[in-house]
């Protein structure tokens, strides 16, 4: 029985708004406008968002374990928490990592962490024609330290392989002296060190700074640069928002370490970020407002312009619910159809824009991001039919029909 | 009476507004079963509120309403919106016909509430009746396109295609001119007279309420006179209308 009444009602809705075909198109270009903007919005800035962060930590570690001498000394000594190490700091340990391999196990134990690698750091010199130019010198362990940087995705030339002598070169420092594959050159440290090495790969890691590495097998780095431990152990995380609390989870369990993650290091984007979240909001805030606001008016009307067709309705048999459902079902169709008008719309200007400006970002078209907009304005749909549909239900056919 | 469809019992109706308006008083009334019962009286004297009474549209204040043997008691108004349904069918003044659908769908819409998607054997005998009474040519003319005779009898179809045991009109040729309200009501009669639908009509007209086989009169909110035709025959009770002004019996 509940069911052909429900088709009734599809079936009413329809007929209504097909009827007044000049303001249901109207409220439907309204609402897919609304969507079109929503969705384009939300799917520019996270596109946005992404890049950012893509640019920022794609192809670096999310969180560094480092020295502890790179931190306040109040800062771990204090807590009764438990250590894993030692409290005591050694002195070489204030620049230097010694015991590196138990956070490395510790992290990659972590089903949180991705990878995690030790690391060897240097300031180096590379010489020739007579050009002296300054690298950062990598010392990495295959093949997590190689991922970290993404140094096997992107290289552009050679084979990416740590191997004794061979140095992997950022495609800015191969550029400027003019080396390619297989070339050799002189790498030099401020202490007098020289190594002859040849050119294994050339990685193109895009905008980021990492054009100006220079790999190489890490304990190679070392013994170049006389490091007894290792410069920081480095570790990526699956979700890169988990970092910062990987970091302090880990943190609180090493005094003589330090673990820093990539939001400590980015506070000033991390805020950028979260504003745009914020503004992005808003605006979404307000476009549900007029969506509703627009479907309960024309909704409104629609109520009193149908009250002769309520009104014999009920007197025929129609109950009050399906007469306030026919209104509900009649915010559903143009919610639903205005929000599918507004998806089509809004990747049209998405397309529009990704063909028609050069943004270094793309739009992030996500289950998100389609999907918010549509629910939000199915939402403000229905719950802006319930006005109609409340009037619909309180309407008497008898007044109706006394009145002619 | 032996076979009423309808019985009333000291019906009253009051609407209660900034000043009170008692409309009816102690209405008792009997409809056969199958005939055809008019209403008539001066402007104002509650034709329309006991037929929207008799027709279960608006509740009375007090007494009882007994349809087809059942005491209707005060009763939720989605039970009445679907006892409504399938037991009885309006004729208003005005057509009330739905602009958004053609005139078949219009007939069919009884069916629609009732029971959604009109079965093909439905549909058929809406056909029939649209054809019986003249439509077969106007199934899928938009209602706004019809002449008010035409739009009349569509409503009349619409009323009949759920077989209701009554038909309720109110003033049905009352925004007819002449000739196509005569047809209107000649269709009504014969359509009354073939199949055993009941027929309450308001109506102001003497030569219509002649027509029918039991009058009502109403002054006042009051029963003021019930003539038989169908036992007096026609003269007697023309005669008796022409004649006698309305006196209350006591
Ligand atoms: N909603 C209402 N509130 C107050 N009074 C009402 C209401 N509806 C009707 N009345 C009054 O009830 C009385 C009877 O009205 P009703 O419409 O039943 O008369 P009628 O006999 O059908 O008249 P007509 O021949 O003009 O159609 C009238 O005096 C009218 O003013
Ligand atoms: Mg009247």
């Amino acid at each position: 029985m509940k069911k052909p009444a429900n088709r009734f009602e599809w079936m009413i809705a329809l007929r209504f708004l097909l009827r007044g075909r000049a303001q249901t198109l109207l409220i439907v270009l309204g609402i897919a406008v609304g969507v079109a903007v929503q969705f384009f919005l939300s799917a520019l800035i996270s596109g946005l968002q992404v890049s950012l962060i893509d640019n920022t930590i794609g192809a670096a570690p999310h969180l560094l374990a480092l020295p502890a001498d790179r931190l306040p000394a109040g800062a771990f000594m204090g807590g009764g928490a438990e250590r894993r190490d030692s409290g005591r700091v050694l002195i070489d340990e204030r620049t230097e990592i010694q015991s590196w391999q138990t956070y490395v196990d510790d992290l990659r134990r972590d089903r949180r962490v991705l990878r995690a690698s030790p690391v060897a750091n240097g300031q180096g010199f590379i010489e020739r024609g007579g050009a002296v130019i300054a690298v950062i010198v990598k010392g990495l362990v295959a093949p997590d330290g190689l991922d970290i940087y993404k140094i096997r995705e992107k290289t552009v030339a050679g084979a990416p392989e740590l191997a004794s002598d061979t140095a992997l070169l950022g495609q800015r420092i191969a550029e400027r002296l003019t080396l390619a594959v297989g070339d050799k050159f002189v790498l030099r440290n401020d202490r007098g060190g020289r190594l002859v090495m040849r050119v294994g790969a050339v990685f193109d890691l895009g905008a980021a700074a990492g054009n100006d590495l220079l790999a190489a097998p890490m304990d190679q780095v070392r013994s170049f640069f006389a490091i007894g431990g290792v410069s920081a152990v480095e570790a990526q995380v699956r979700d890169v928002f988990a970092a910062e609390e990987v970091a302090r989870d880990h943190g609180r369990q090493y005094a003589r370490v330090k673990l820093e993650s990539w939001q400590e290091r980015n506070r000033q984007l991390l805020t950028g970020l979260r504003s745009q979240s914020t503004s992005s909001v808003t605006i979404q805030f307000f476009v549900i407002v007029s969506i509703s606001l627009a479907i309960a008016s024309v909704l409104g009307i629609a109520a009193v312009q149908k009250q002769r067709q309520l009104g014999i309705l009920k007197a025929m048999g129609t109950s009050d619910r399906s007469a306030s459902r026919i209104f509900v079902i009649q915010g559903l169709l143009l919610g639903g159809i205005g929000s599918l008008l507004g998806l089509g719309l809004g990747l049209l200007m998405g397309w529009g824009f990704v063909a028609g400006t050069d943004a270094a970002f793309g739009l992030e078209i996500s289950a998100r991001t389609l999907l918010t907009p549509i629910a939000l304005a199915l939402a403000a749909a229905v719950t802006a039919s319930t006005i109609p549909a409340r009037k619909a239900a309180a309407l008497s056919p008898i007044e109706v029909i006394r009145n002619g | 009476m032996a076979d009423a469809v309808l019985r009333t019992r000291a019906l009253c109706k009051t609407y209660f507004g900034k000043v009170d308006t008692p409309v009816l008083h102690d209405v008792s009334i009997e409809i056969a079963r199958g005939g055809f019962t008019a209403l008539i009286g001066p402007s104002g004297s509650g034709k329309s509120t006991l037929l929207n009474c008799l027709g279960l549209l608006d509740p009375p204040t007090s007494g009882e309403i007994e349809f087809d043997g059942r005491l209707i008691r005060e009763r939720n108004v989605n039970d009445l919106a679907a006892f409504r349904n399938g037991n009885v069918g309006f004729i208003f003044q005005f057509h009330y016909l739905l602009p958004e659908f053609n005139a078949l769908e219009n007939v069919l819409l009884p069916c629609w509430i009732g029971g959604g998607r009109p079965a093909a054997e439905t549909r058929r005998e809406a056909q029939r009746i649209m054809e019986r009474i003249g439509l077969g040519a106007f199934r899928d003319k938009a209602v706004y396109e019809l002449s008010g005779g035409q739009q009349q009898r569509v409503s009349i179809a619409r009323a009949l295609v759920n077989r209701p045991k009554v038909i309720f009109a109110d003033e049905p040729t009352g925004n007819l001119d002449r000739e196509s309200g005569q047809a209107v009501l000649a269709l009504m009669a014969e359509l009354n007279r073939e199949s055993n639908i009941t027929l309450v009509m308001v109506t102001h007209d003497r030569e219509v309420a002649l027509q029918a086989d039991h009058i009502y009169e109403l002054v006042d909110g009051r029963i003021c006179r019930t003539l038989d035709v169908g036992r007096s025959g026609r003269e007697a009770a023309a005669r008796e209308l022409e004649d006698r002004s309305c006196t209350f019996k006591q």
